[in-house]
C-alpha cells in the first residue's frame, strides 16, 4: 500500500472543492480495478484515484503533483493491451471518466468537439444521427475512451479503409506536467505553421501530457457493407487471396483473418456456431464497400477454381453480417475468458508477410512445441496478433520466463523483416524491454530528450515506453 | 415430402430508430433495410431439415418451394432462401398495401391447389404486424389439420408428423396426418428440434438458421423463380383489415438528478406517487 505525501493532500484540500477529496478512491479493491488496464501481467498498486471534472482541475492537479513529486497515471477506459494504464508503483491514477461531454456535431466541417473521457461508442452514436462517424472502431469501443484512443493512436478493424486514429484528430487540448494548458491546431484541416506539436501527443501513451479534449474529424457513415466469411487451407492462400482482391476494382473495408483455434475458443466461450460446413484451418472475414453480389461473382468463381478459397458464405442481410463480425470481434475476449494468452501484436510490410509467416511458423514449432498458438489479426494492414496460450502444466512464472525468451527470437525476426514489435497496442510496460528491436539508439535518445522537455520531473506515466 | 414455405420480408427491427411516420399516420418504409421475417427463416430451416439426411445437408429428399407475396425488388429474399437449399420459388406480384392475412391465405390456397404440397410450413407470425393469422386461415380454407407454434417436429415418412407445441407449463404432443399446415416458433431451430425420417436419431444441427454457402448463392441464380399475378389467384381480392393509423411510442421524459436520498424519497412520494 502506498500513501500520498500529507502536504500534497493538504494542498488539494486547500485548492479544490470538498467533492474532489470525497470522490478520492483509496479502497483497496477499487484501487485494483482503476490501477490496471486489460492486461493481467503486472499487479496494480496505485495510491489513490482522482476524478477531475474540468481541464482547469487537471491543470491545478498536475501543478500540485509536480510540486510534490507525485507520479500520475492518466487513465482512460482501461482497455489497453500494453499495460500503459497500469499503476504498479504507488502512482496517483488520474481518471478522465467524469470528463465525457460530447459537443454539437458540425455537419458542414464534419467535426465534433469532445472531452477526453467520452466513450468511443458514445461518440459513434452521437454522430450517427447526422450520418457521420468517427471511424475508429474495434471490439473494446464500448469501454475505451477518445483520450485513450488518441494516446494509443489506436488502430482496429477499419484501418485498411480509414487509417489510424491519427488521421481523425484535428485539434487537441493537452495539459502538461507543470499545469500548462495547450490548445493545439484548433479545428483546422490545414495549418502549415511549422512542426505540428499535436502529432507528438498522439500515440504518446500519456508520457508527454494529459489529453483533456479533442476536435475529431468525422467521415460519412458508409452504406451497409457486403460481408463475407471465407474458409482457406493455408496462410499462403490467405495472402494470395489478399493480393487478388487488392488488384480487383473493389474497396476493401476490412480484411481480417483468424485460425480455427481462435474460432474454437470463440464457440466455446460465446457459443457462436461456425457458419461454414467445411472445416478449414484459416478464415478470412472480408468486408467490401457495398457491391451487388453479381459484381464479384466472376472473381469468386475464379478464386474457387484456383482453390484459394475452400468454402465461404455471404451475409444476406444486416443481422447475418453482424453475426459474422461477432466471430471475429469476440476473439480477444474469448481467448482471455477461456485461458491465459500471451499476446504479441506485430506489423510487417505487406511484401514481407509471406516469408515472415513461414519463418514464424517454424520458430513457433521449435520454440513452443505442442503449445496452442492462436493467430489472428488485421492482416490487410500487415498486422498479426500472435497469441500463445499457457499450457495447464506450467506455472504463471514458468510461462512468463518461457515467453520472454521466445519474444526476443520473434522480435529479432520482426526486425529482420523491417517490421514493428507493436502494431497498434503500444509499448506501455509490457513491450518496453523490446523497443530496441524497432527503434534505433538515436531515436531512443531523442525520445528521452523530448520527455525531459515536457516533463522534467518525470511524473507523467513514469516507466512507460522507456526508462529515463 | 413436398413442402411449401411462404416467406415475407420485414423492415429490419434493428433499424427501428429509422422508422418514420408519414403525414397520414402510416409507416413510411423509404430508407429502411429489409430482412426475411425471422419466423419465416425458421420455417425455411425446418423445411430443409425435414427434407434431408442431417449428415448430408447438400442432397434434398423431397422438395421445398418458397412463396412470397411482394414487389419485384423483394425477390432477393427468395433468392436467399434458394441459396440456403430451397428448390424453387414463386413470387406473387403484389404491393404490401394490397395485402392482409386473409388475402395472403386465399392466395396460398390457390397456390396449394396447383402445387399439391404435403405440408405448408409457416412462421407463426411476422414481426412487423404480429398478426398471427395466416397459418390458421389457410388451414381453414384448405380444410387441412393444423398445428401451430411448433417447437419440435419429427417426421414419420410422408404420412404424418409428430409435433411438439410449447404451451404454458409444458409441451403438448400431437400427431398430424399429412397434408397439413404447421406454423413454427422460435425453438424449432434448436439443434435437435427437427428430425426427418432420413436423419439418424440423436443428430444435432448447429443452433439456428444455416448460412448459405457461396457456391450455393451462385447456383441459386439458376434455380426456377416464377411470377404469378395476385388477380389470377384471387380474383377481386380485397383487404378485410384496414389499419387506421400508426404511432411511435411516446418519447421518454428526460430524467432528473437528485441531490440526496431524502430528496429522492420525497419525489417518489410526491411526484411519482409510488411510495
Ligand atoms: C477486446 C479488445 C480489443 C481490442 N482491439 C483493439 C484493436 O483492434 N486495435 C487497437 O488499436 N487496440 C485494441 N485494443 C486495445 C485498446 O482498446 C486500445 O488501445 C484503446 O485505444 C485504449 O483506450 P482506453 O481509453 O481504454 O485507454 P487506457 O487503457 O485507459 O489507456 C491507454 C494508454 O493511454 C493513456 N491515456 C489514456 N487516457 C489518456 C488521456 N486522456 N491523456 C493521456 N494519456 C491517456 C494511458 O495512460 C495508457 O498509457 C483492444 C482491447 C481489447 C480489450
Amino acid at each position: 500500500m502506498h500513501f500520498l505525501p500529507i502536504e500534497f493532500i493538504g494542498a488539494i484540500r486547500a485548492e479544490f472543492p470538498p467533492r474532489f477529496l470525497e470522490e478520492f478512491i483509496s479502497e483497496r479493491s477499487e484501487l485494483e480495478v482503476f490501477g490496471r488496464d486489460a492486461t493481467r501481467d503486472i499487479a496494480p498498486n496505485p495510491s489513490a484515484v482522482v476524478f477531475p471534472r474540468t481541464t482547469e482541475e487537471v491543470s491545478k492537479l498536475l501543478r500540485l503533483c509536480s510540486a510534490h513529486n507525485v507520479s500520475v497515471v492518466p487513465s482512460g477506459g482501461r482497455t489497453g493491451l500494453a499495460g500503459g494504464a497500469v499503476a504498479a508503483n504507488g502512482e496517483l491514477v488520474l481518471s478522465l471518466e467524469k470528463m465525457r461531454a460530447i459537443g454539437e456535431v458540425d455537419v458542414v466541417a464534419r467535426t465534433v468537439r469532445v472531452e477526453a473521457g467520452a466513450i468511443t461508442e458514445a461518440v459513434h452514436r452521437h454522430c450517427e444521427k447526422h450520418g457521420l462517424t468517427w471511424p475508429v472502431d474495434f471490439a473494446s469501443k464500448g469501454s475505451s475512451q477518445v483520450g485513450g484512443n488518441i494516446a494509443t493512436n489506436a488502430g482496429g478493424v477499419r484501418v485498411i479503409r480509414y487509417g489510424l486514429t491519427r488521421q481523425w484528430v484535428l485539434g487537441l487540448q493537452v495539459v502538461l506536467a507543470n499545469g500548462d494548458i495547450l490548445e493545439l491546431n484548433g479545428a483546422l484541416e490545414k495549418n502549415n505553421t511549422g512542426p505540428d506539436l499535436r502529432q507528438l501527443f498522439i500515440g504518446s501513451e500519456g508520457v508527454f501530457g494529459v489529453i483533456t479534449a479533442a476536435t475529431l474529424k468525422l467521415a460519412p457513415v458508409p452504406p451497409p457493407a457486403s460481408v463475407f466469411l471465407l474458409g482457406l487451407s493455408s496462410i499462403d492462400a490467405v495472402l494470395s487471396l489478399f493480393r487478388e482482391l487488392r488488384r480487383a476494382p473493389l474497396t476493401i473495408s476490412a480484411f481480417e483473418f483468424f485460425t480455427d483455434r481462435c474460432a474454437a475458443r470463440v464457440s466455446r466461450h460465446r457459443r457462436l456456431e461456425q457458419p461454414l460446413s467445411t472445416p478449414t484451418p484459416y478464415y478470412v472475414l472480408l468486408e467490401l464497400e457495398a457491391i451487388e453480389f453479381s459484381d464479384v461473382e466472376p472473381l469468386l468463381q475464379s478464386l474457387f477454381e484456383k482453390e484459394l478459397i475452400v468454402d465461404g458464405t455471404f451475409a444476406q442481410h444486416a443481422a447475418q453480417a453482424a453475426a459474422l463480425w461477432s466471430l471475429r470481434e469476440s476473439i480477444s475476449e474469448s481467448l482471455s475468458a477461456t485461458g491465459r494468452p500471451h499476446k504479441n501484436d506485430i506489423a510487417l510490410p505487406i511484401a514481407e508477410l509471406e516469408s515472415f509467416c513461414i519463418k514464424l511458423e517454424k520458430l513457433i514449432e521449435t520454440q513452443y512445441p505442442g503449445w496452442e498458438l492462436c493467430l489472428f489479426g488485421h492482416i490487410g494492414d500487415g498486422n498479426l496478433h500472435v497469441n500463445i496460450m499457457k499450457p495447464d502444466a506450467l506455472t504463471e512464472h514458468e510461462f512468463c520466463e518461457h515467453t520472454a525468451r521466445v519474444d526476443h527470437a520473434i522480435f529479432a525476426l520482426v526486425a529482420e523483416h523491417g517490421g514493428s514489435i507493436s502494431a497498434e497496442h503500444g509499448i506501455g510496460l509490457l513491450k518496453k524491454d523490446y523497443l530496441r528491436y524497432s527503434r534505433s539508439p538515436q531515436e531512443l535518445a531523442l525520445f528521452r530528450a523530448i520527455k525531459r522537455v515536457f516533463d522534467s520531473k518525470n511524473i507523467l506515466n513514469p516507466g512507460k515506453i522507456i526508462d529515463l | 415430402m413436398k413442402i411449401l414455405v411462404p416467406i415475407k420480408r420485414v423492415a429490419d427491427p434493428d433499424n427501428a430508430n429509422k422508422l418514420k411516420i408519414s403525414s397520414d399516420a402510416k409507416v413510411d418504409t423509404t430508407g429502411l433495410e429489409w430482412k426475411p421475417n425471422p419466423f419465416d427463416e425458421y420455417a425455411v430451416e425446418t423445411a430443409l431439415r425435414l427434407t434431408e439426411n442431417g449428415a448430408n445437408t447438400k442432397a434434398r429428399v423431397g422438395e421445398v418451394v418458397v412463396v412470397m407475396f411482394g414487389p419485384k425488388e423483394a425477390e432477393s429474399t427468395l433468392r436467399a432462401a434458394l441459396a440456403t437449399g430451397a428448390d424453387r420459388a414463386i413470387r406473387i406480384d403484389a404491393n404490401d398495401a394490397d395485402l392482409d392475412g386473409d388475402v395472403v391465405a386465399q392466395g396460398l390456397k390457390a397456390i396449394v391447389d396447383k402445387e399439391k404440397p404435403d405440408l405448408v410450413l409457416l412462421g407463426k407470425q411476422t414481426v412487423d404486424s404480429d398478426s398471427n393469422q395466416v397459418a390458421q386461415l389457410v388451414a381453414e380454407y384448405l380444410g387441412w389439420p393444423q398445428a401451430t407454434f411448433a417447437a419440435t417436429i419429427r417426421s414419420e415418412g410422408d404420412k404424418a408428423l409428430h409435433v411438439g407445441r410449447e404451451v404454458d407449463g409444458g409441451t403438448l404432443h400431437l400427431k398430424v396426418t399429412l397434408p397439413a399446415v404447421v406454423s413454427v416458433d422460435l425453438r424449432i431451430v434448436a439443434p435437435k428440434s427437427v428430425r426427418s425420417a432420413h436423419t439418424a436419431e440423436g443428430h444435432a444441427y448447429p443452433d439456428g438458421v444455416r448460412f448459405a454457402a457461396l457456391m450455393a448463392i451462385m447456383a441459386a441464380k439458376k434455380k426456377p423463380l416464377v411470377e404469378e399475378k395476385l388477380s389470377d389467384l384471387v380474383p377481386g381480392a380485397t383487404r378485410k383489415i384496414e389499419y387506421t393509423s400508426f404511432a411511435l411510442p411516446p418519447a421518454r421524459a428526460a430524467g432528473i438528478k437528485v441531490k440526496s436520498v431524502q430528496e429522492l424519497v420525497q419525489k417518489l412520494k410526491a411526484e411519482a406517487k409510488v411510495l
